[in-house]
């Protein structure tokens, strides 16, 4: 019996082994990193070099106010797009399901960067298909690579597209797992279609919904190849840089992997917070 | 094959002259990006007669991803690194102060004094660091105006009468006027490049020529900050990217461009079909007596310490950057200005070009070389740029009372990343 986890931790060892190369270790070095000044040759301790400048920075303050705008516009829409997905979908009035369902998903499943090539050119100023629609009904042409707000949006509208199927398939899996005889006693008792909806899809959907928040406020924490890619490395002028693109251009543009290692932990910090936040709102009342 | 190497060698030798050389063979793999990888590839014909060994294989894997793969190569201890490397000036000392150990000392294989004597000291700064090489001079890139003569004619502007930006200005209103649907000219405000050659013209850049202060606050910056504005303001610059200006040079919806002279290649390249209908002028200054010459790009090639044939390596870099054959070669290829002053005497130099109108265009180009004020990356030049651009945008909405105020507030910026101080 005595032997029995050690066994266990043997068989564990190949995982731990990687586990402890490529994830423990970076995590525990670049905490270690950030207390150093990684401009100067060779390394040195220097706790205020990062953790001193980072509260003084405006380009952090900015990428940080960038990220909870996305965050705090993004997130709810998308979540709100994909539960009325979900919902349509599940519908048994649907035809051709598997194909929806395939359609909605798909945009996961497209490489980043050829997606990003493609609402480059929708979104271009003189010839994208999106000026050409708004002009053709009267309206003005955005500039949405020059200008920071429409930059913003087309970021927020990027993400969007690209993760609301996804988090509608998982919705979905959430809308079929409520059994079908509380709908069934609902309709019995007369209940509208809507108010089935409000009192009871929504709120058995709860624990499935707050996967889908904290999942999407991770990612959204992380954001960075949309703003990378389709709008310019954050362009114009910083104006959608995020924090997961100000590590990068300080980690791998400017070479400071000091300052780059303590943003990574505020990052970090920051998502850890808000998911906690959420379980909390998020709790079963008794 | 044993007797035509040792025969080639001999051939060599004597060809050369003075000094022996061994004839080197293998591989080797050069990293650069679009027209100068073109021009790198184009140097191997008239290479491989002097060492018909050493096989090149230049990987054009674009500019960014240069920059990118090379940093990881280096952090990852010289790793999946090519033989050669291209480098920018710009970015240069980046690499240098971080990852020194990553790039191999050309002066030990080969790379002689009289050799680097033979490339101006502007070029040289940026490359040779704490007595090291550890990069050779490519090409430069005198600032000029590329611009389309019938648009030009159409609104009956001369531009050699083009001497101020207020002149420029001017005849763009007029341009715009008669061509409708064309651009006086393309800038974009998510780039520091128009900023960094008015600066330069000015005699201003981010930071000191010894890159031991930040100036970007000085008197030369702040004019080119205005006069960058009053363009803008004014409605003769349409916004385009680098890819965007690349589409309307071939559309035909823009007159000018401004650009260092390895943008030559671009606008061939861009706008095949209307060969014949563009030309250069001098840049504007602000004031009439201006320098009218700037620079903003150029690169090097540097040799990783890891190459496994360095001494084949160097021998291509010496002769695709150190002969006239070699940079007059890329310039023809590709418009790369040589760097090599030698080569600046060579008889192309002097021809006419049909593309531009029958106009000597190098000699136009050329010509401001002397008039070119050096200006320094340093390691900070990541930190300052994109201060640089946020601060530009906030100052085009207004968010500054003028443009010294603006740039005041990047200088303190550009102090808190890099702890340099301001100059006075």
């Amino acid at each position: 019996m005595r032997q029995r986890p050690l066994v266990a931790y043997g068989f564990l060892a190949p995982y731990l082994l990687v586990f402890a190369v490529f994830w423990l270790w970076p995590i525990l070095n670049s905490f270690l990193l950030s207390f150093q000044n990684t401009r100067v040759n060779p390394w040195a301790w220097a706790p205020g070099a990062n953790w001193g400048r980072l509260p003084m920075d405006p380009a952090f303050w900015n990428a940080l106010r960038n990220t909870l705008i996305i965050l705090v516009i993004q997130v709810p829409v998308m979540i709100v797009l994909a539960t009325i997905m979900a919902v349509l979908l599940n519908s048994p009035l649907l035809r051709a399901r598997g194909l929806f369902r395939f359609a909605f998903f798909v945009p996961v499943v497209v490489g980043e960067a050829a997606y990003s090539a493609i609402f480059r050119l929708m979104f271009n100023f003189d010839f994208g298909i999106v000026n050409k629609l708004l002009e053709s009904v009267g309206l003005p042409a955005v500039p949405w690579f020059t200008n920071g707000t429409a930059a913003m949006a087309l970021v927020i509208m990027a993400v969007t597209w690209r993760w609301a199927g996804y988090n509608a398939i998982i919705i979905l899996a959430g809308l079929q797992s409520i059994p079908a005889d509380v709908y069934e006693a609902a309709t019995l008792d007369r209940v509208s279609r809507w108010r089935q909806f409000i009192f009871i899809t929504v709120p058995l959907l709860r624990p499935i919904l707050l996967f889908c928040v904290v999942l999407s406020i991770i990612g959204t924490m992380q954001l960075f190849t949309e703003p990378f890619l389709i709008t310019t490395r954050g362009g114009p002028g910083g104006a959608t840089e995020t924090l997961g693109l100000f590590l990068y251009r300080q980690g791998f543009t400017v070479f400071n992997f000091g300052y780059a290692s303590a943003v990574a932990y505020v990052m970090a910090a920051i998502a850890i917070v808000i998911s906690l936040l959420n379980l909390w709102l998020g709790r079963e009342r008794a | 094959m044993r007797f035509t190497m040792g025969c080639a060698s001999l051939v060599l030798a004597t060809a050369l002259g003075a000094t022996p050389v061994l004839a080197q063979s293998g591989e080797i793999t050069v990293w650069s990006w679009d027209v100068a990888a073109a021009a790198l590839s184009a140097t191997v014909e008239g290479f491989n007669k002097q060492f018909p060994d050493v096989k090149v294989t230049v990987e054009d894997i674009g500019n960014a991803q240069v920059f990118d793969k090379t940093l990881a190569g280096c952090a990852a201890g010289g790793e999946g690194l090519p033989d050669v490397i291209s480098v920018e000036n710009g970015e240069a000392e980046i690499f240098w102060s971080r990852f020194p150990d990553c790039f191999a000392d050309l002066k030990q294989l080969g790379y002689t004094d009289a050799i680097a004597a033979g490339f101006p000291d502007f070029k040289r700064t940026a490359l040779e660091v704490n007595g090291a090489a550890y990069a050779m001079p490519w090409d430069s890139g005198p600032v000029t105006m590329y611009y389309r003569r019938d648009f030009y004619e159409k609104a009956g502007i001369d531009p050699a009468t083009i001497k101020t930006w207020d002149d420029f200005i001017a005849a763009g209103k007029k341009l715009q006027e008669a061509n409708p649907g064309v651009a006086m000219v393309n800038t974009d405000i998510n780039s520091s490049d128009w900023f960094r050659m008015l600066a330069n013209e000015q005699g201003c850049g981010y930071f000191s020529a010894d890159a031991q202060s930040i100036t970007i606050s000085g008197p030369g910056c702040v004019t080119a900050l205005e006069t960058f504005k009053k363009i803008q303001d004014a409605g003769v610059a349409g916004q385009a990217d680098w890819n965007q200006k690349f589409t309307a040079n071939g559309a035909g919806t823009v007159a000018t461009q401004m650009y260092g002279g390895w943008y030559e290649g671009f606008i061939r390249s861009s706008a095949p079909d209307s060969a014949g209908k563009w030309g250069v002028y001098d840049m504007p200054s602000a004031t009439a007596d201006g320098a009218r010459a700037a620079n903003l790009g150029g690169s090097a090639l540097a040799i990783a310490a890891t190459s496994d044939n360095k001494e084949a390596a160097w021998a291509y870099v010496n002769y695709t950057l150190g002969t006239v054959d070699g940079q007059v070669q890329m310039l023809k290829t590709s418009g790369l200005v040589p760097s090599l002053m030698a080569a600046l005497d060579d008889p192309f130099v002097k021809e006419p070009h049909p593309f531009w109108g029958d106009q000597p265009i190098w000699v136009d180009i050329l010509r401001t070389l002397p008039r070119i004020q050096p200006e320094r990356g340093t390691p900070f030049f990541g930190d300052a740029d994109a201060i640089f651009v946020a601060t530009l945008n906030r100052y085009l909405n207004n968010e500054f009372p003028d443009a010294k105020a603006a740039l005041d507030d990047a200088a303190n910026q550009i102090a808190g990343a890099t702890g340099l101080p301001i100059a006075n």
